[in-house]
């Protein structure tokens, strides 16, 4: 079976026969850094033809299908023009911070990568406080934003990363209680102990109902945090023009656009891990038979499945809910969404303590 | 033990139930503010009362608490002082549009009062000390529609936060240098480690911040001037006694080993805020600058008695926060009416008060004789107990020095006597109805000033239950 | 020098650099982004004393919410190095002076320190930091201050909600 965690272990081996062992902390380094770029370029390439697709299709039309066979170099077209286009920097804006920002916002989502385990055994960190370093980690996007939105010098870019500053930190606060649901449950915060708990079926189904509400919450505030549809105050284009992002243009406008899609892609996979299974295989109990069978699809084939199923669902929402008023987001987070998460992360200790999850 | 837990932990268990029924009396149907307040004045009542009953000493929470005697008698003034200022704000509160949020805030800075004079430990000393400002700092905000009490509170949360983290910086030393947050090891570890002394005057500085002692003072009246009359006697007389209280409890026990070193800075800056305060409560015009720099000097004359370092010097300050309860608030207690009726707060407007209101006169008159320290009122006792402990360390001169301020404040004092009696004026302020809840509260506060000095069972109480170095 | 010395004194002095940026910055949200970069700095070193826990939450709650509620309000207010108030040269000369004292001082005091000299931190030792360890004694012996905390917030919060409410 083919298996990633070997090929890692033999790299790993490989590097120790040769180097010290500093020599092999650069080497697996250069390695990791490699990786992780190619992912995001990857990355970026697939999830914006995928969302011109899917968009397409909600709306019953063919989406990009000139540039090759249904249009999937129409992303790769579309980048070449921006790395060619001419970077603008507004006259008034505060140049150090404006060609800053973009670089912070992809830092962020590059630092989020660490913790997630892809396949089994291809982690490029776990570190034991995952879930915190993740919180902690994505909390951080917002500086970004904000920077971005406040050295433009546009007042519609300062309307857009105030509201997306806003969304971002009153968002967070569900999204966290509803990943303490399952660090709850693990007693774990590491992400490998997260996964390993599901060996005998995902917690979306071991949790019970309160497990269900955690995920529709974070679903939602993770939707709320990335600045997706119907929560994109932060660029709503017909009254923002682009929000905090009106001034970029060329490369640095890219970097802003990947950023998105790699949250989106973060975010999911952070879900699919927490309350799917990440990796693993769909098991239920000690169905030996089934289990097995289960076992011989790839992990990294299972993380995929589920992390772009997420991201479809996400995508799914931005064409079929309307864009809500800035009240009614702050309104939905602060008197419905966060009482629900306290509450439910009180059942979910219950739960845990008296063991009445499977 | 659960019994023994509830019994230590009374005092703060009945201010957290009041302040979860003041919630939740907020939350429930709209009460008219009379009602509200009738309902708060019951439950501080009975709390003053509660906490006179069952007087146990004893140690929990691995030491970060932990009461005697002493303490429950100190946490019973404070509440005393609560339960008459709440009285005394009857007539200001009645129009206003927060009083359970008032009242919340108050008694959550009672309860870190509470915790921090039982500290055992200097976490829960300093987070006791948080508790006991930050709220205030809103409630000195409370006259919403005026931008002085917006900018009293920014005053007091500025000057607060600056201090706290000057004690923070000195806790965060000897926890460095000894290794220990616990009261009872720290003495040990001390010794004469400058780094240990730089620690102590950090820490000295963010309390003498809290209780305005001289060259930490200049905040004092522009908070008291701008802030709500309610709130300026809050701060003035109950949050300044608990600091005194644990200040001495502090110097007393914990700062023991480095006695020469605090004896010399208490003398300096208990002659330098005796004489600030009196030079500047002579040219103040507004009664509550007056007030503010009154209690300036006399929170030096406090320094004097802690200097003492004796058994004596600790009741001697006990018993003068009393009466200073007293004293204060019989004073705060007329002005806060004429304020909230009037909206007169300057001395001017004082003049010929006697002609239309003798009452009021009379007791404006002996809160401040008391303050002064004329002999019949308990006043004079508590300062001459005061000077007292402080000559016990031999050190006259300094004892005269404070004896001869004693003397310039009477001149200022009695100015205002003159005013109100002799004074004539063709607008003085009309005559002011006192509802029934402020006269009871102006009635104990002169029972008070009358009586305490007299009854000398509560000073030999007092000094029983004190101890010296 | 071993990695984790270079670490050290690479942090401390991103740490002191920033601070001192914090204070002379003429712009202040160039202020609160150094702050920022201070808050980072101090996080590392958080890392390297084995403390991961108090590293990421102060990530989560200073660098994460605070500094981006500061960002706001300067941002909203608009403040730039125009609109900073000019000071006085007196008061200039004043602070120098009186810090200059303070710095002497404490300069003095640390060199006589004795025997707090030869204390040496533990470097990526101990387990106090980590977050099971931590929750013990959060839970165990700072049961009180931690429930005392709580009450700080309401009685904040419930000071906030009174000032901000107006009408």
């Amino acid at each position: 079976m083919f298996s990633l965690q070997g090929i890692t272990s033999g790299i790993q081996s490989f590097l120790h026969a040769r180097f010290s062992a500093s020599g092999v902390l650069i080497f697996e380094s250069l390695i990791v850094i490699l990786l992780a770029t190619t992912l995001f370029a990857l990355l970026g390439l697939v999830l914006v033809w995928m969302e011109r697709k899917v968009a397409a299709q909600m709306q019953i039309r063919l989406g990009p299908n000139r540039v090759g066979p249904m249009g999937i170099f129409q992303t790769s077209a579309d980048t070449l023009k921006l790395i060619l286009k001419e970077g603008l920097t507004p006259d008034g804006a505060d140049k150090l911070l404006f060609n800053l920002a973009p670089f912070v916002v992809m830092v962020v989502a590059m630092l989020l990568l660490a913790p997630i385990a892809f396949a089994k055994g291809f982690q490029v960190w776990d570190i034991n406080i995952g879930v915190l370093y993740i919180t902690a980690v994505s909390s951080l996007s917002v500086i970004g934003i904000l920077m971005a939105g406040w050295a433009s010098n546009n007042k519609y870019s300062l309307l857009g990363a105030m509201r997306s500053g806003a969304q971002i930190v009153s968002y967070e606060l569900s999204a966290g209680l509803s990943i303490l649901t399952i660090v709850v449950l693990t007693g774990s915060l590491q992400l490998g102990d997260i996964i390993n708990a599901q060996q005998n079926g995902w917690w979306l189904f071991k949790g019970h109902i309160p497990v269900i509400i955690a995920f529709v919450i974070f679903i939602i505030a993770a939707t709320a945090e990335t600045n997706r549809a119907p929560f994109d105050m932060a660029e709503a284009e017909s009254e923002l023009t682009a929000g905090f992002h009106t001034e970029y243009s060329g490369m640095k406008f890219a970097l802003f656009f990947l950023a998105e899609y790699i949250n989106i892609f973060i975010v999911c996979a952070i879900a699919a891990t927490l309350f799917l299974g990440g990796w693993m295989p769909l098991h239920i109990g000690n169905w030996q038979g089934f289990n097995h069978l289960m076992d011989y699809i790839p992990s990294s084939i299972w993380f995929f499945a589920k992390t772009f199923a997420l991201i479809f669902l996400i995508m799914w929402f931005r064409w079929t809910f309307p864009r809500l008023r800035v009240d009614q987001l702050l309104n939905l987070e602060w008197k419905y969404l966060l009482p629900i998460s306290l509450f439910n992360l009180l059942l979910v200790t219950v739960i845990a303590i008296l063991g009445w999850h499977f | 033990m659960s019994i023994d837990f509830l019994m230590l932990l009374k005092q703060e268990m009945m201010l957290i139930v009041i302040i979860f029924i003041l919630m939740f009396l907020k939350l429930g149907k709209d009460r008219s503010n009379e009602s509200y307040m009738t309902i708060v004045n019951a439950l501080l009542l009975a709390n003053v009362v509660i906490g006179f009953f069952g007087n146990e000493e004893g140690v929990l929470f691995a030491e970060m608490f932990r009461t005697n005697k002493l303490m429950v008698l100190e946490k019973n003034i404070l509440n005393l002082g609560m339960l008459i200022i709440s009285m005394q704000s009857f007539v200001w509160l009645k129009t206003h549009k927060h009083v359970p949020e008032f009242y919340i805030l108050l008694l959550s800075t009672m309860l870190g009062m509470f915790f921090m004079i039982s500290a055992g430990n200097l976490l829960m000393f300093y987070l006791g000390l948080e508790l006991s400002t930050i709220p205030l700092a809103a409630a000195a905000n409370f006259d919403l529609a005026k931008r002085r009490s917006s900018e009293a509170a920014m005053k007091l949360i500025f000057s607060s936060a600056f201090s706290s983290s000057l004690l923070l910086f000195g806790i965060s030393l000897i926890y460095g240098t000894t290794g220990t947050l616990i009261f009872s090891q720290i003495p040990l570890h001390l010794g004469n480690n400058p780094l240990q002394i730089f620690a102590f005057i950090l820490l000295l500085a963010g309390l003498a911040f809290k209780i305005s002692v001289a060259p930490f003072h200049l905040w004092t009246a522009d908070v008291y001037e701008g802030a709500p009359v309610a709130v300026t006697s809050f701060l003035s007389v109950v949050s300044k006694g608990a600091v005194l209280f644990v200040f001495v409890s502090v110097l007393y026990t914990v700062f023991k080993p480095l006695a020469g070193a605090w004896y010399n800075m208490l003398f300096i800056l208990s002659l330098l805020t005796i004489i600030i305060g009196n030079l500047f409560a002579i040219r103040q015009d507004n009664f509550k600058r007056f007030l503010a720099f009154s209690s300036i000097a006399q929170v030096g004359f406090i320094l004097v008695g802690i200097s003492g370092s004796s058994t004596f010097g600790s009741a001697s300050v006990v018993y003068f926060v009393l009466i200073y309860v007293f004293s204060n608030l019989a004073a705060f207690g007329v002005i806060s009416l004429v304020s909230s009726i009037t909206g007169n707060e300057s001395i001017s407007n004082y003049r010929g008060f006697y002609k239309t209101n003798p009452v009021l006169s009379w007791i404006l008159t002996l809160a401040l004789f008391s303050l002064a320290g004329v002999p019949p009122t308990a006043g004079f006792f508590g300062k001459f107990f005061l000077l007292f402990a402080g000559a016990g360390k031999g050190n006259y001169w300094f004892i005269t020095i404070a004896a001869l301020n004693m003397i310039i404040s009477f001149y200022y004092y009695l100015r205002i006597v003159k005013a109100i009696f002799m004074d004539e004026n063709d607008h003085p302020i009309p005559r002011v109805l006192i509802p029934l809840m402020p006269r009871l509260a102006l009635y104990t506060c002169i029972a008070g000033v009358l009586a305490v000095g007299f009854i000398s069972y509560i000073y030999d109480y007092i000094h029983s239950l004190s101890r010296g170095m | 020098m071993s990695t984790t010395e270079i670490l050290f004194w690479f942090l401390s002095a991103l740490a002191l650099v920033s601070a001192t940026m914090v204070l002379i910055s003429k712009n202040p949200v160039h202020s609160i982004l150094w702050l920022i970069i201070v808050f980072f700095a101090i996080s590392g070193h958080y890392i390297l004393l084995n403390a991961q826990f108090l590293a990421i939450v102060n990530l989560i709650v200073y660098a994460g919410a605070i500094m981006v509620l500061f960002l706001f309000v300067v941002m909203l207010m608009n403040l730039n190095s125009d609109s900073e108030p000019q000071k006085n040269n007196r008061f200039k000369i004043a602070g120098a002076i009186s810090g200059g004292c303070l710095m002497l001082i404490m300069i003095d005091v640390i060199r006589d320190a004795g025997e707090v000299q030869n204390a040496k931190a533990l470097v990526k030792e101990g387990n106090i930091g980590l977050i099971k360890n931590l929750g013990m004694v959060l839970f165990k012996d700072y049961v009180i201050p931690f429930e005392i905390s709580s009450v700080l917030f309401l009685a904040a919060m419930v000071g906030a909600v009174v000032i901000g409410k107006r009408n």
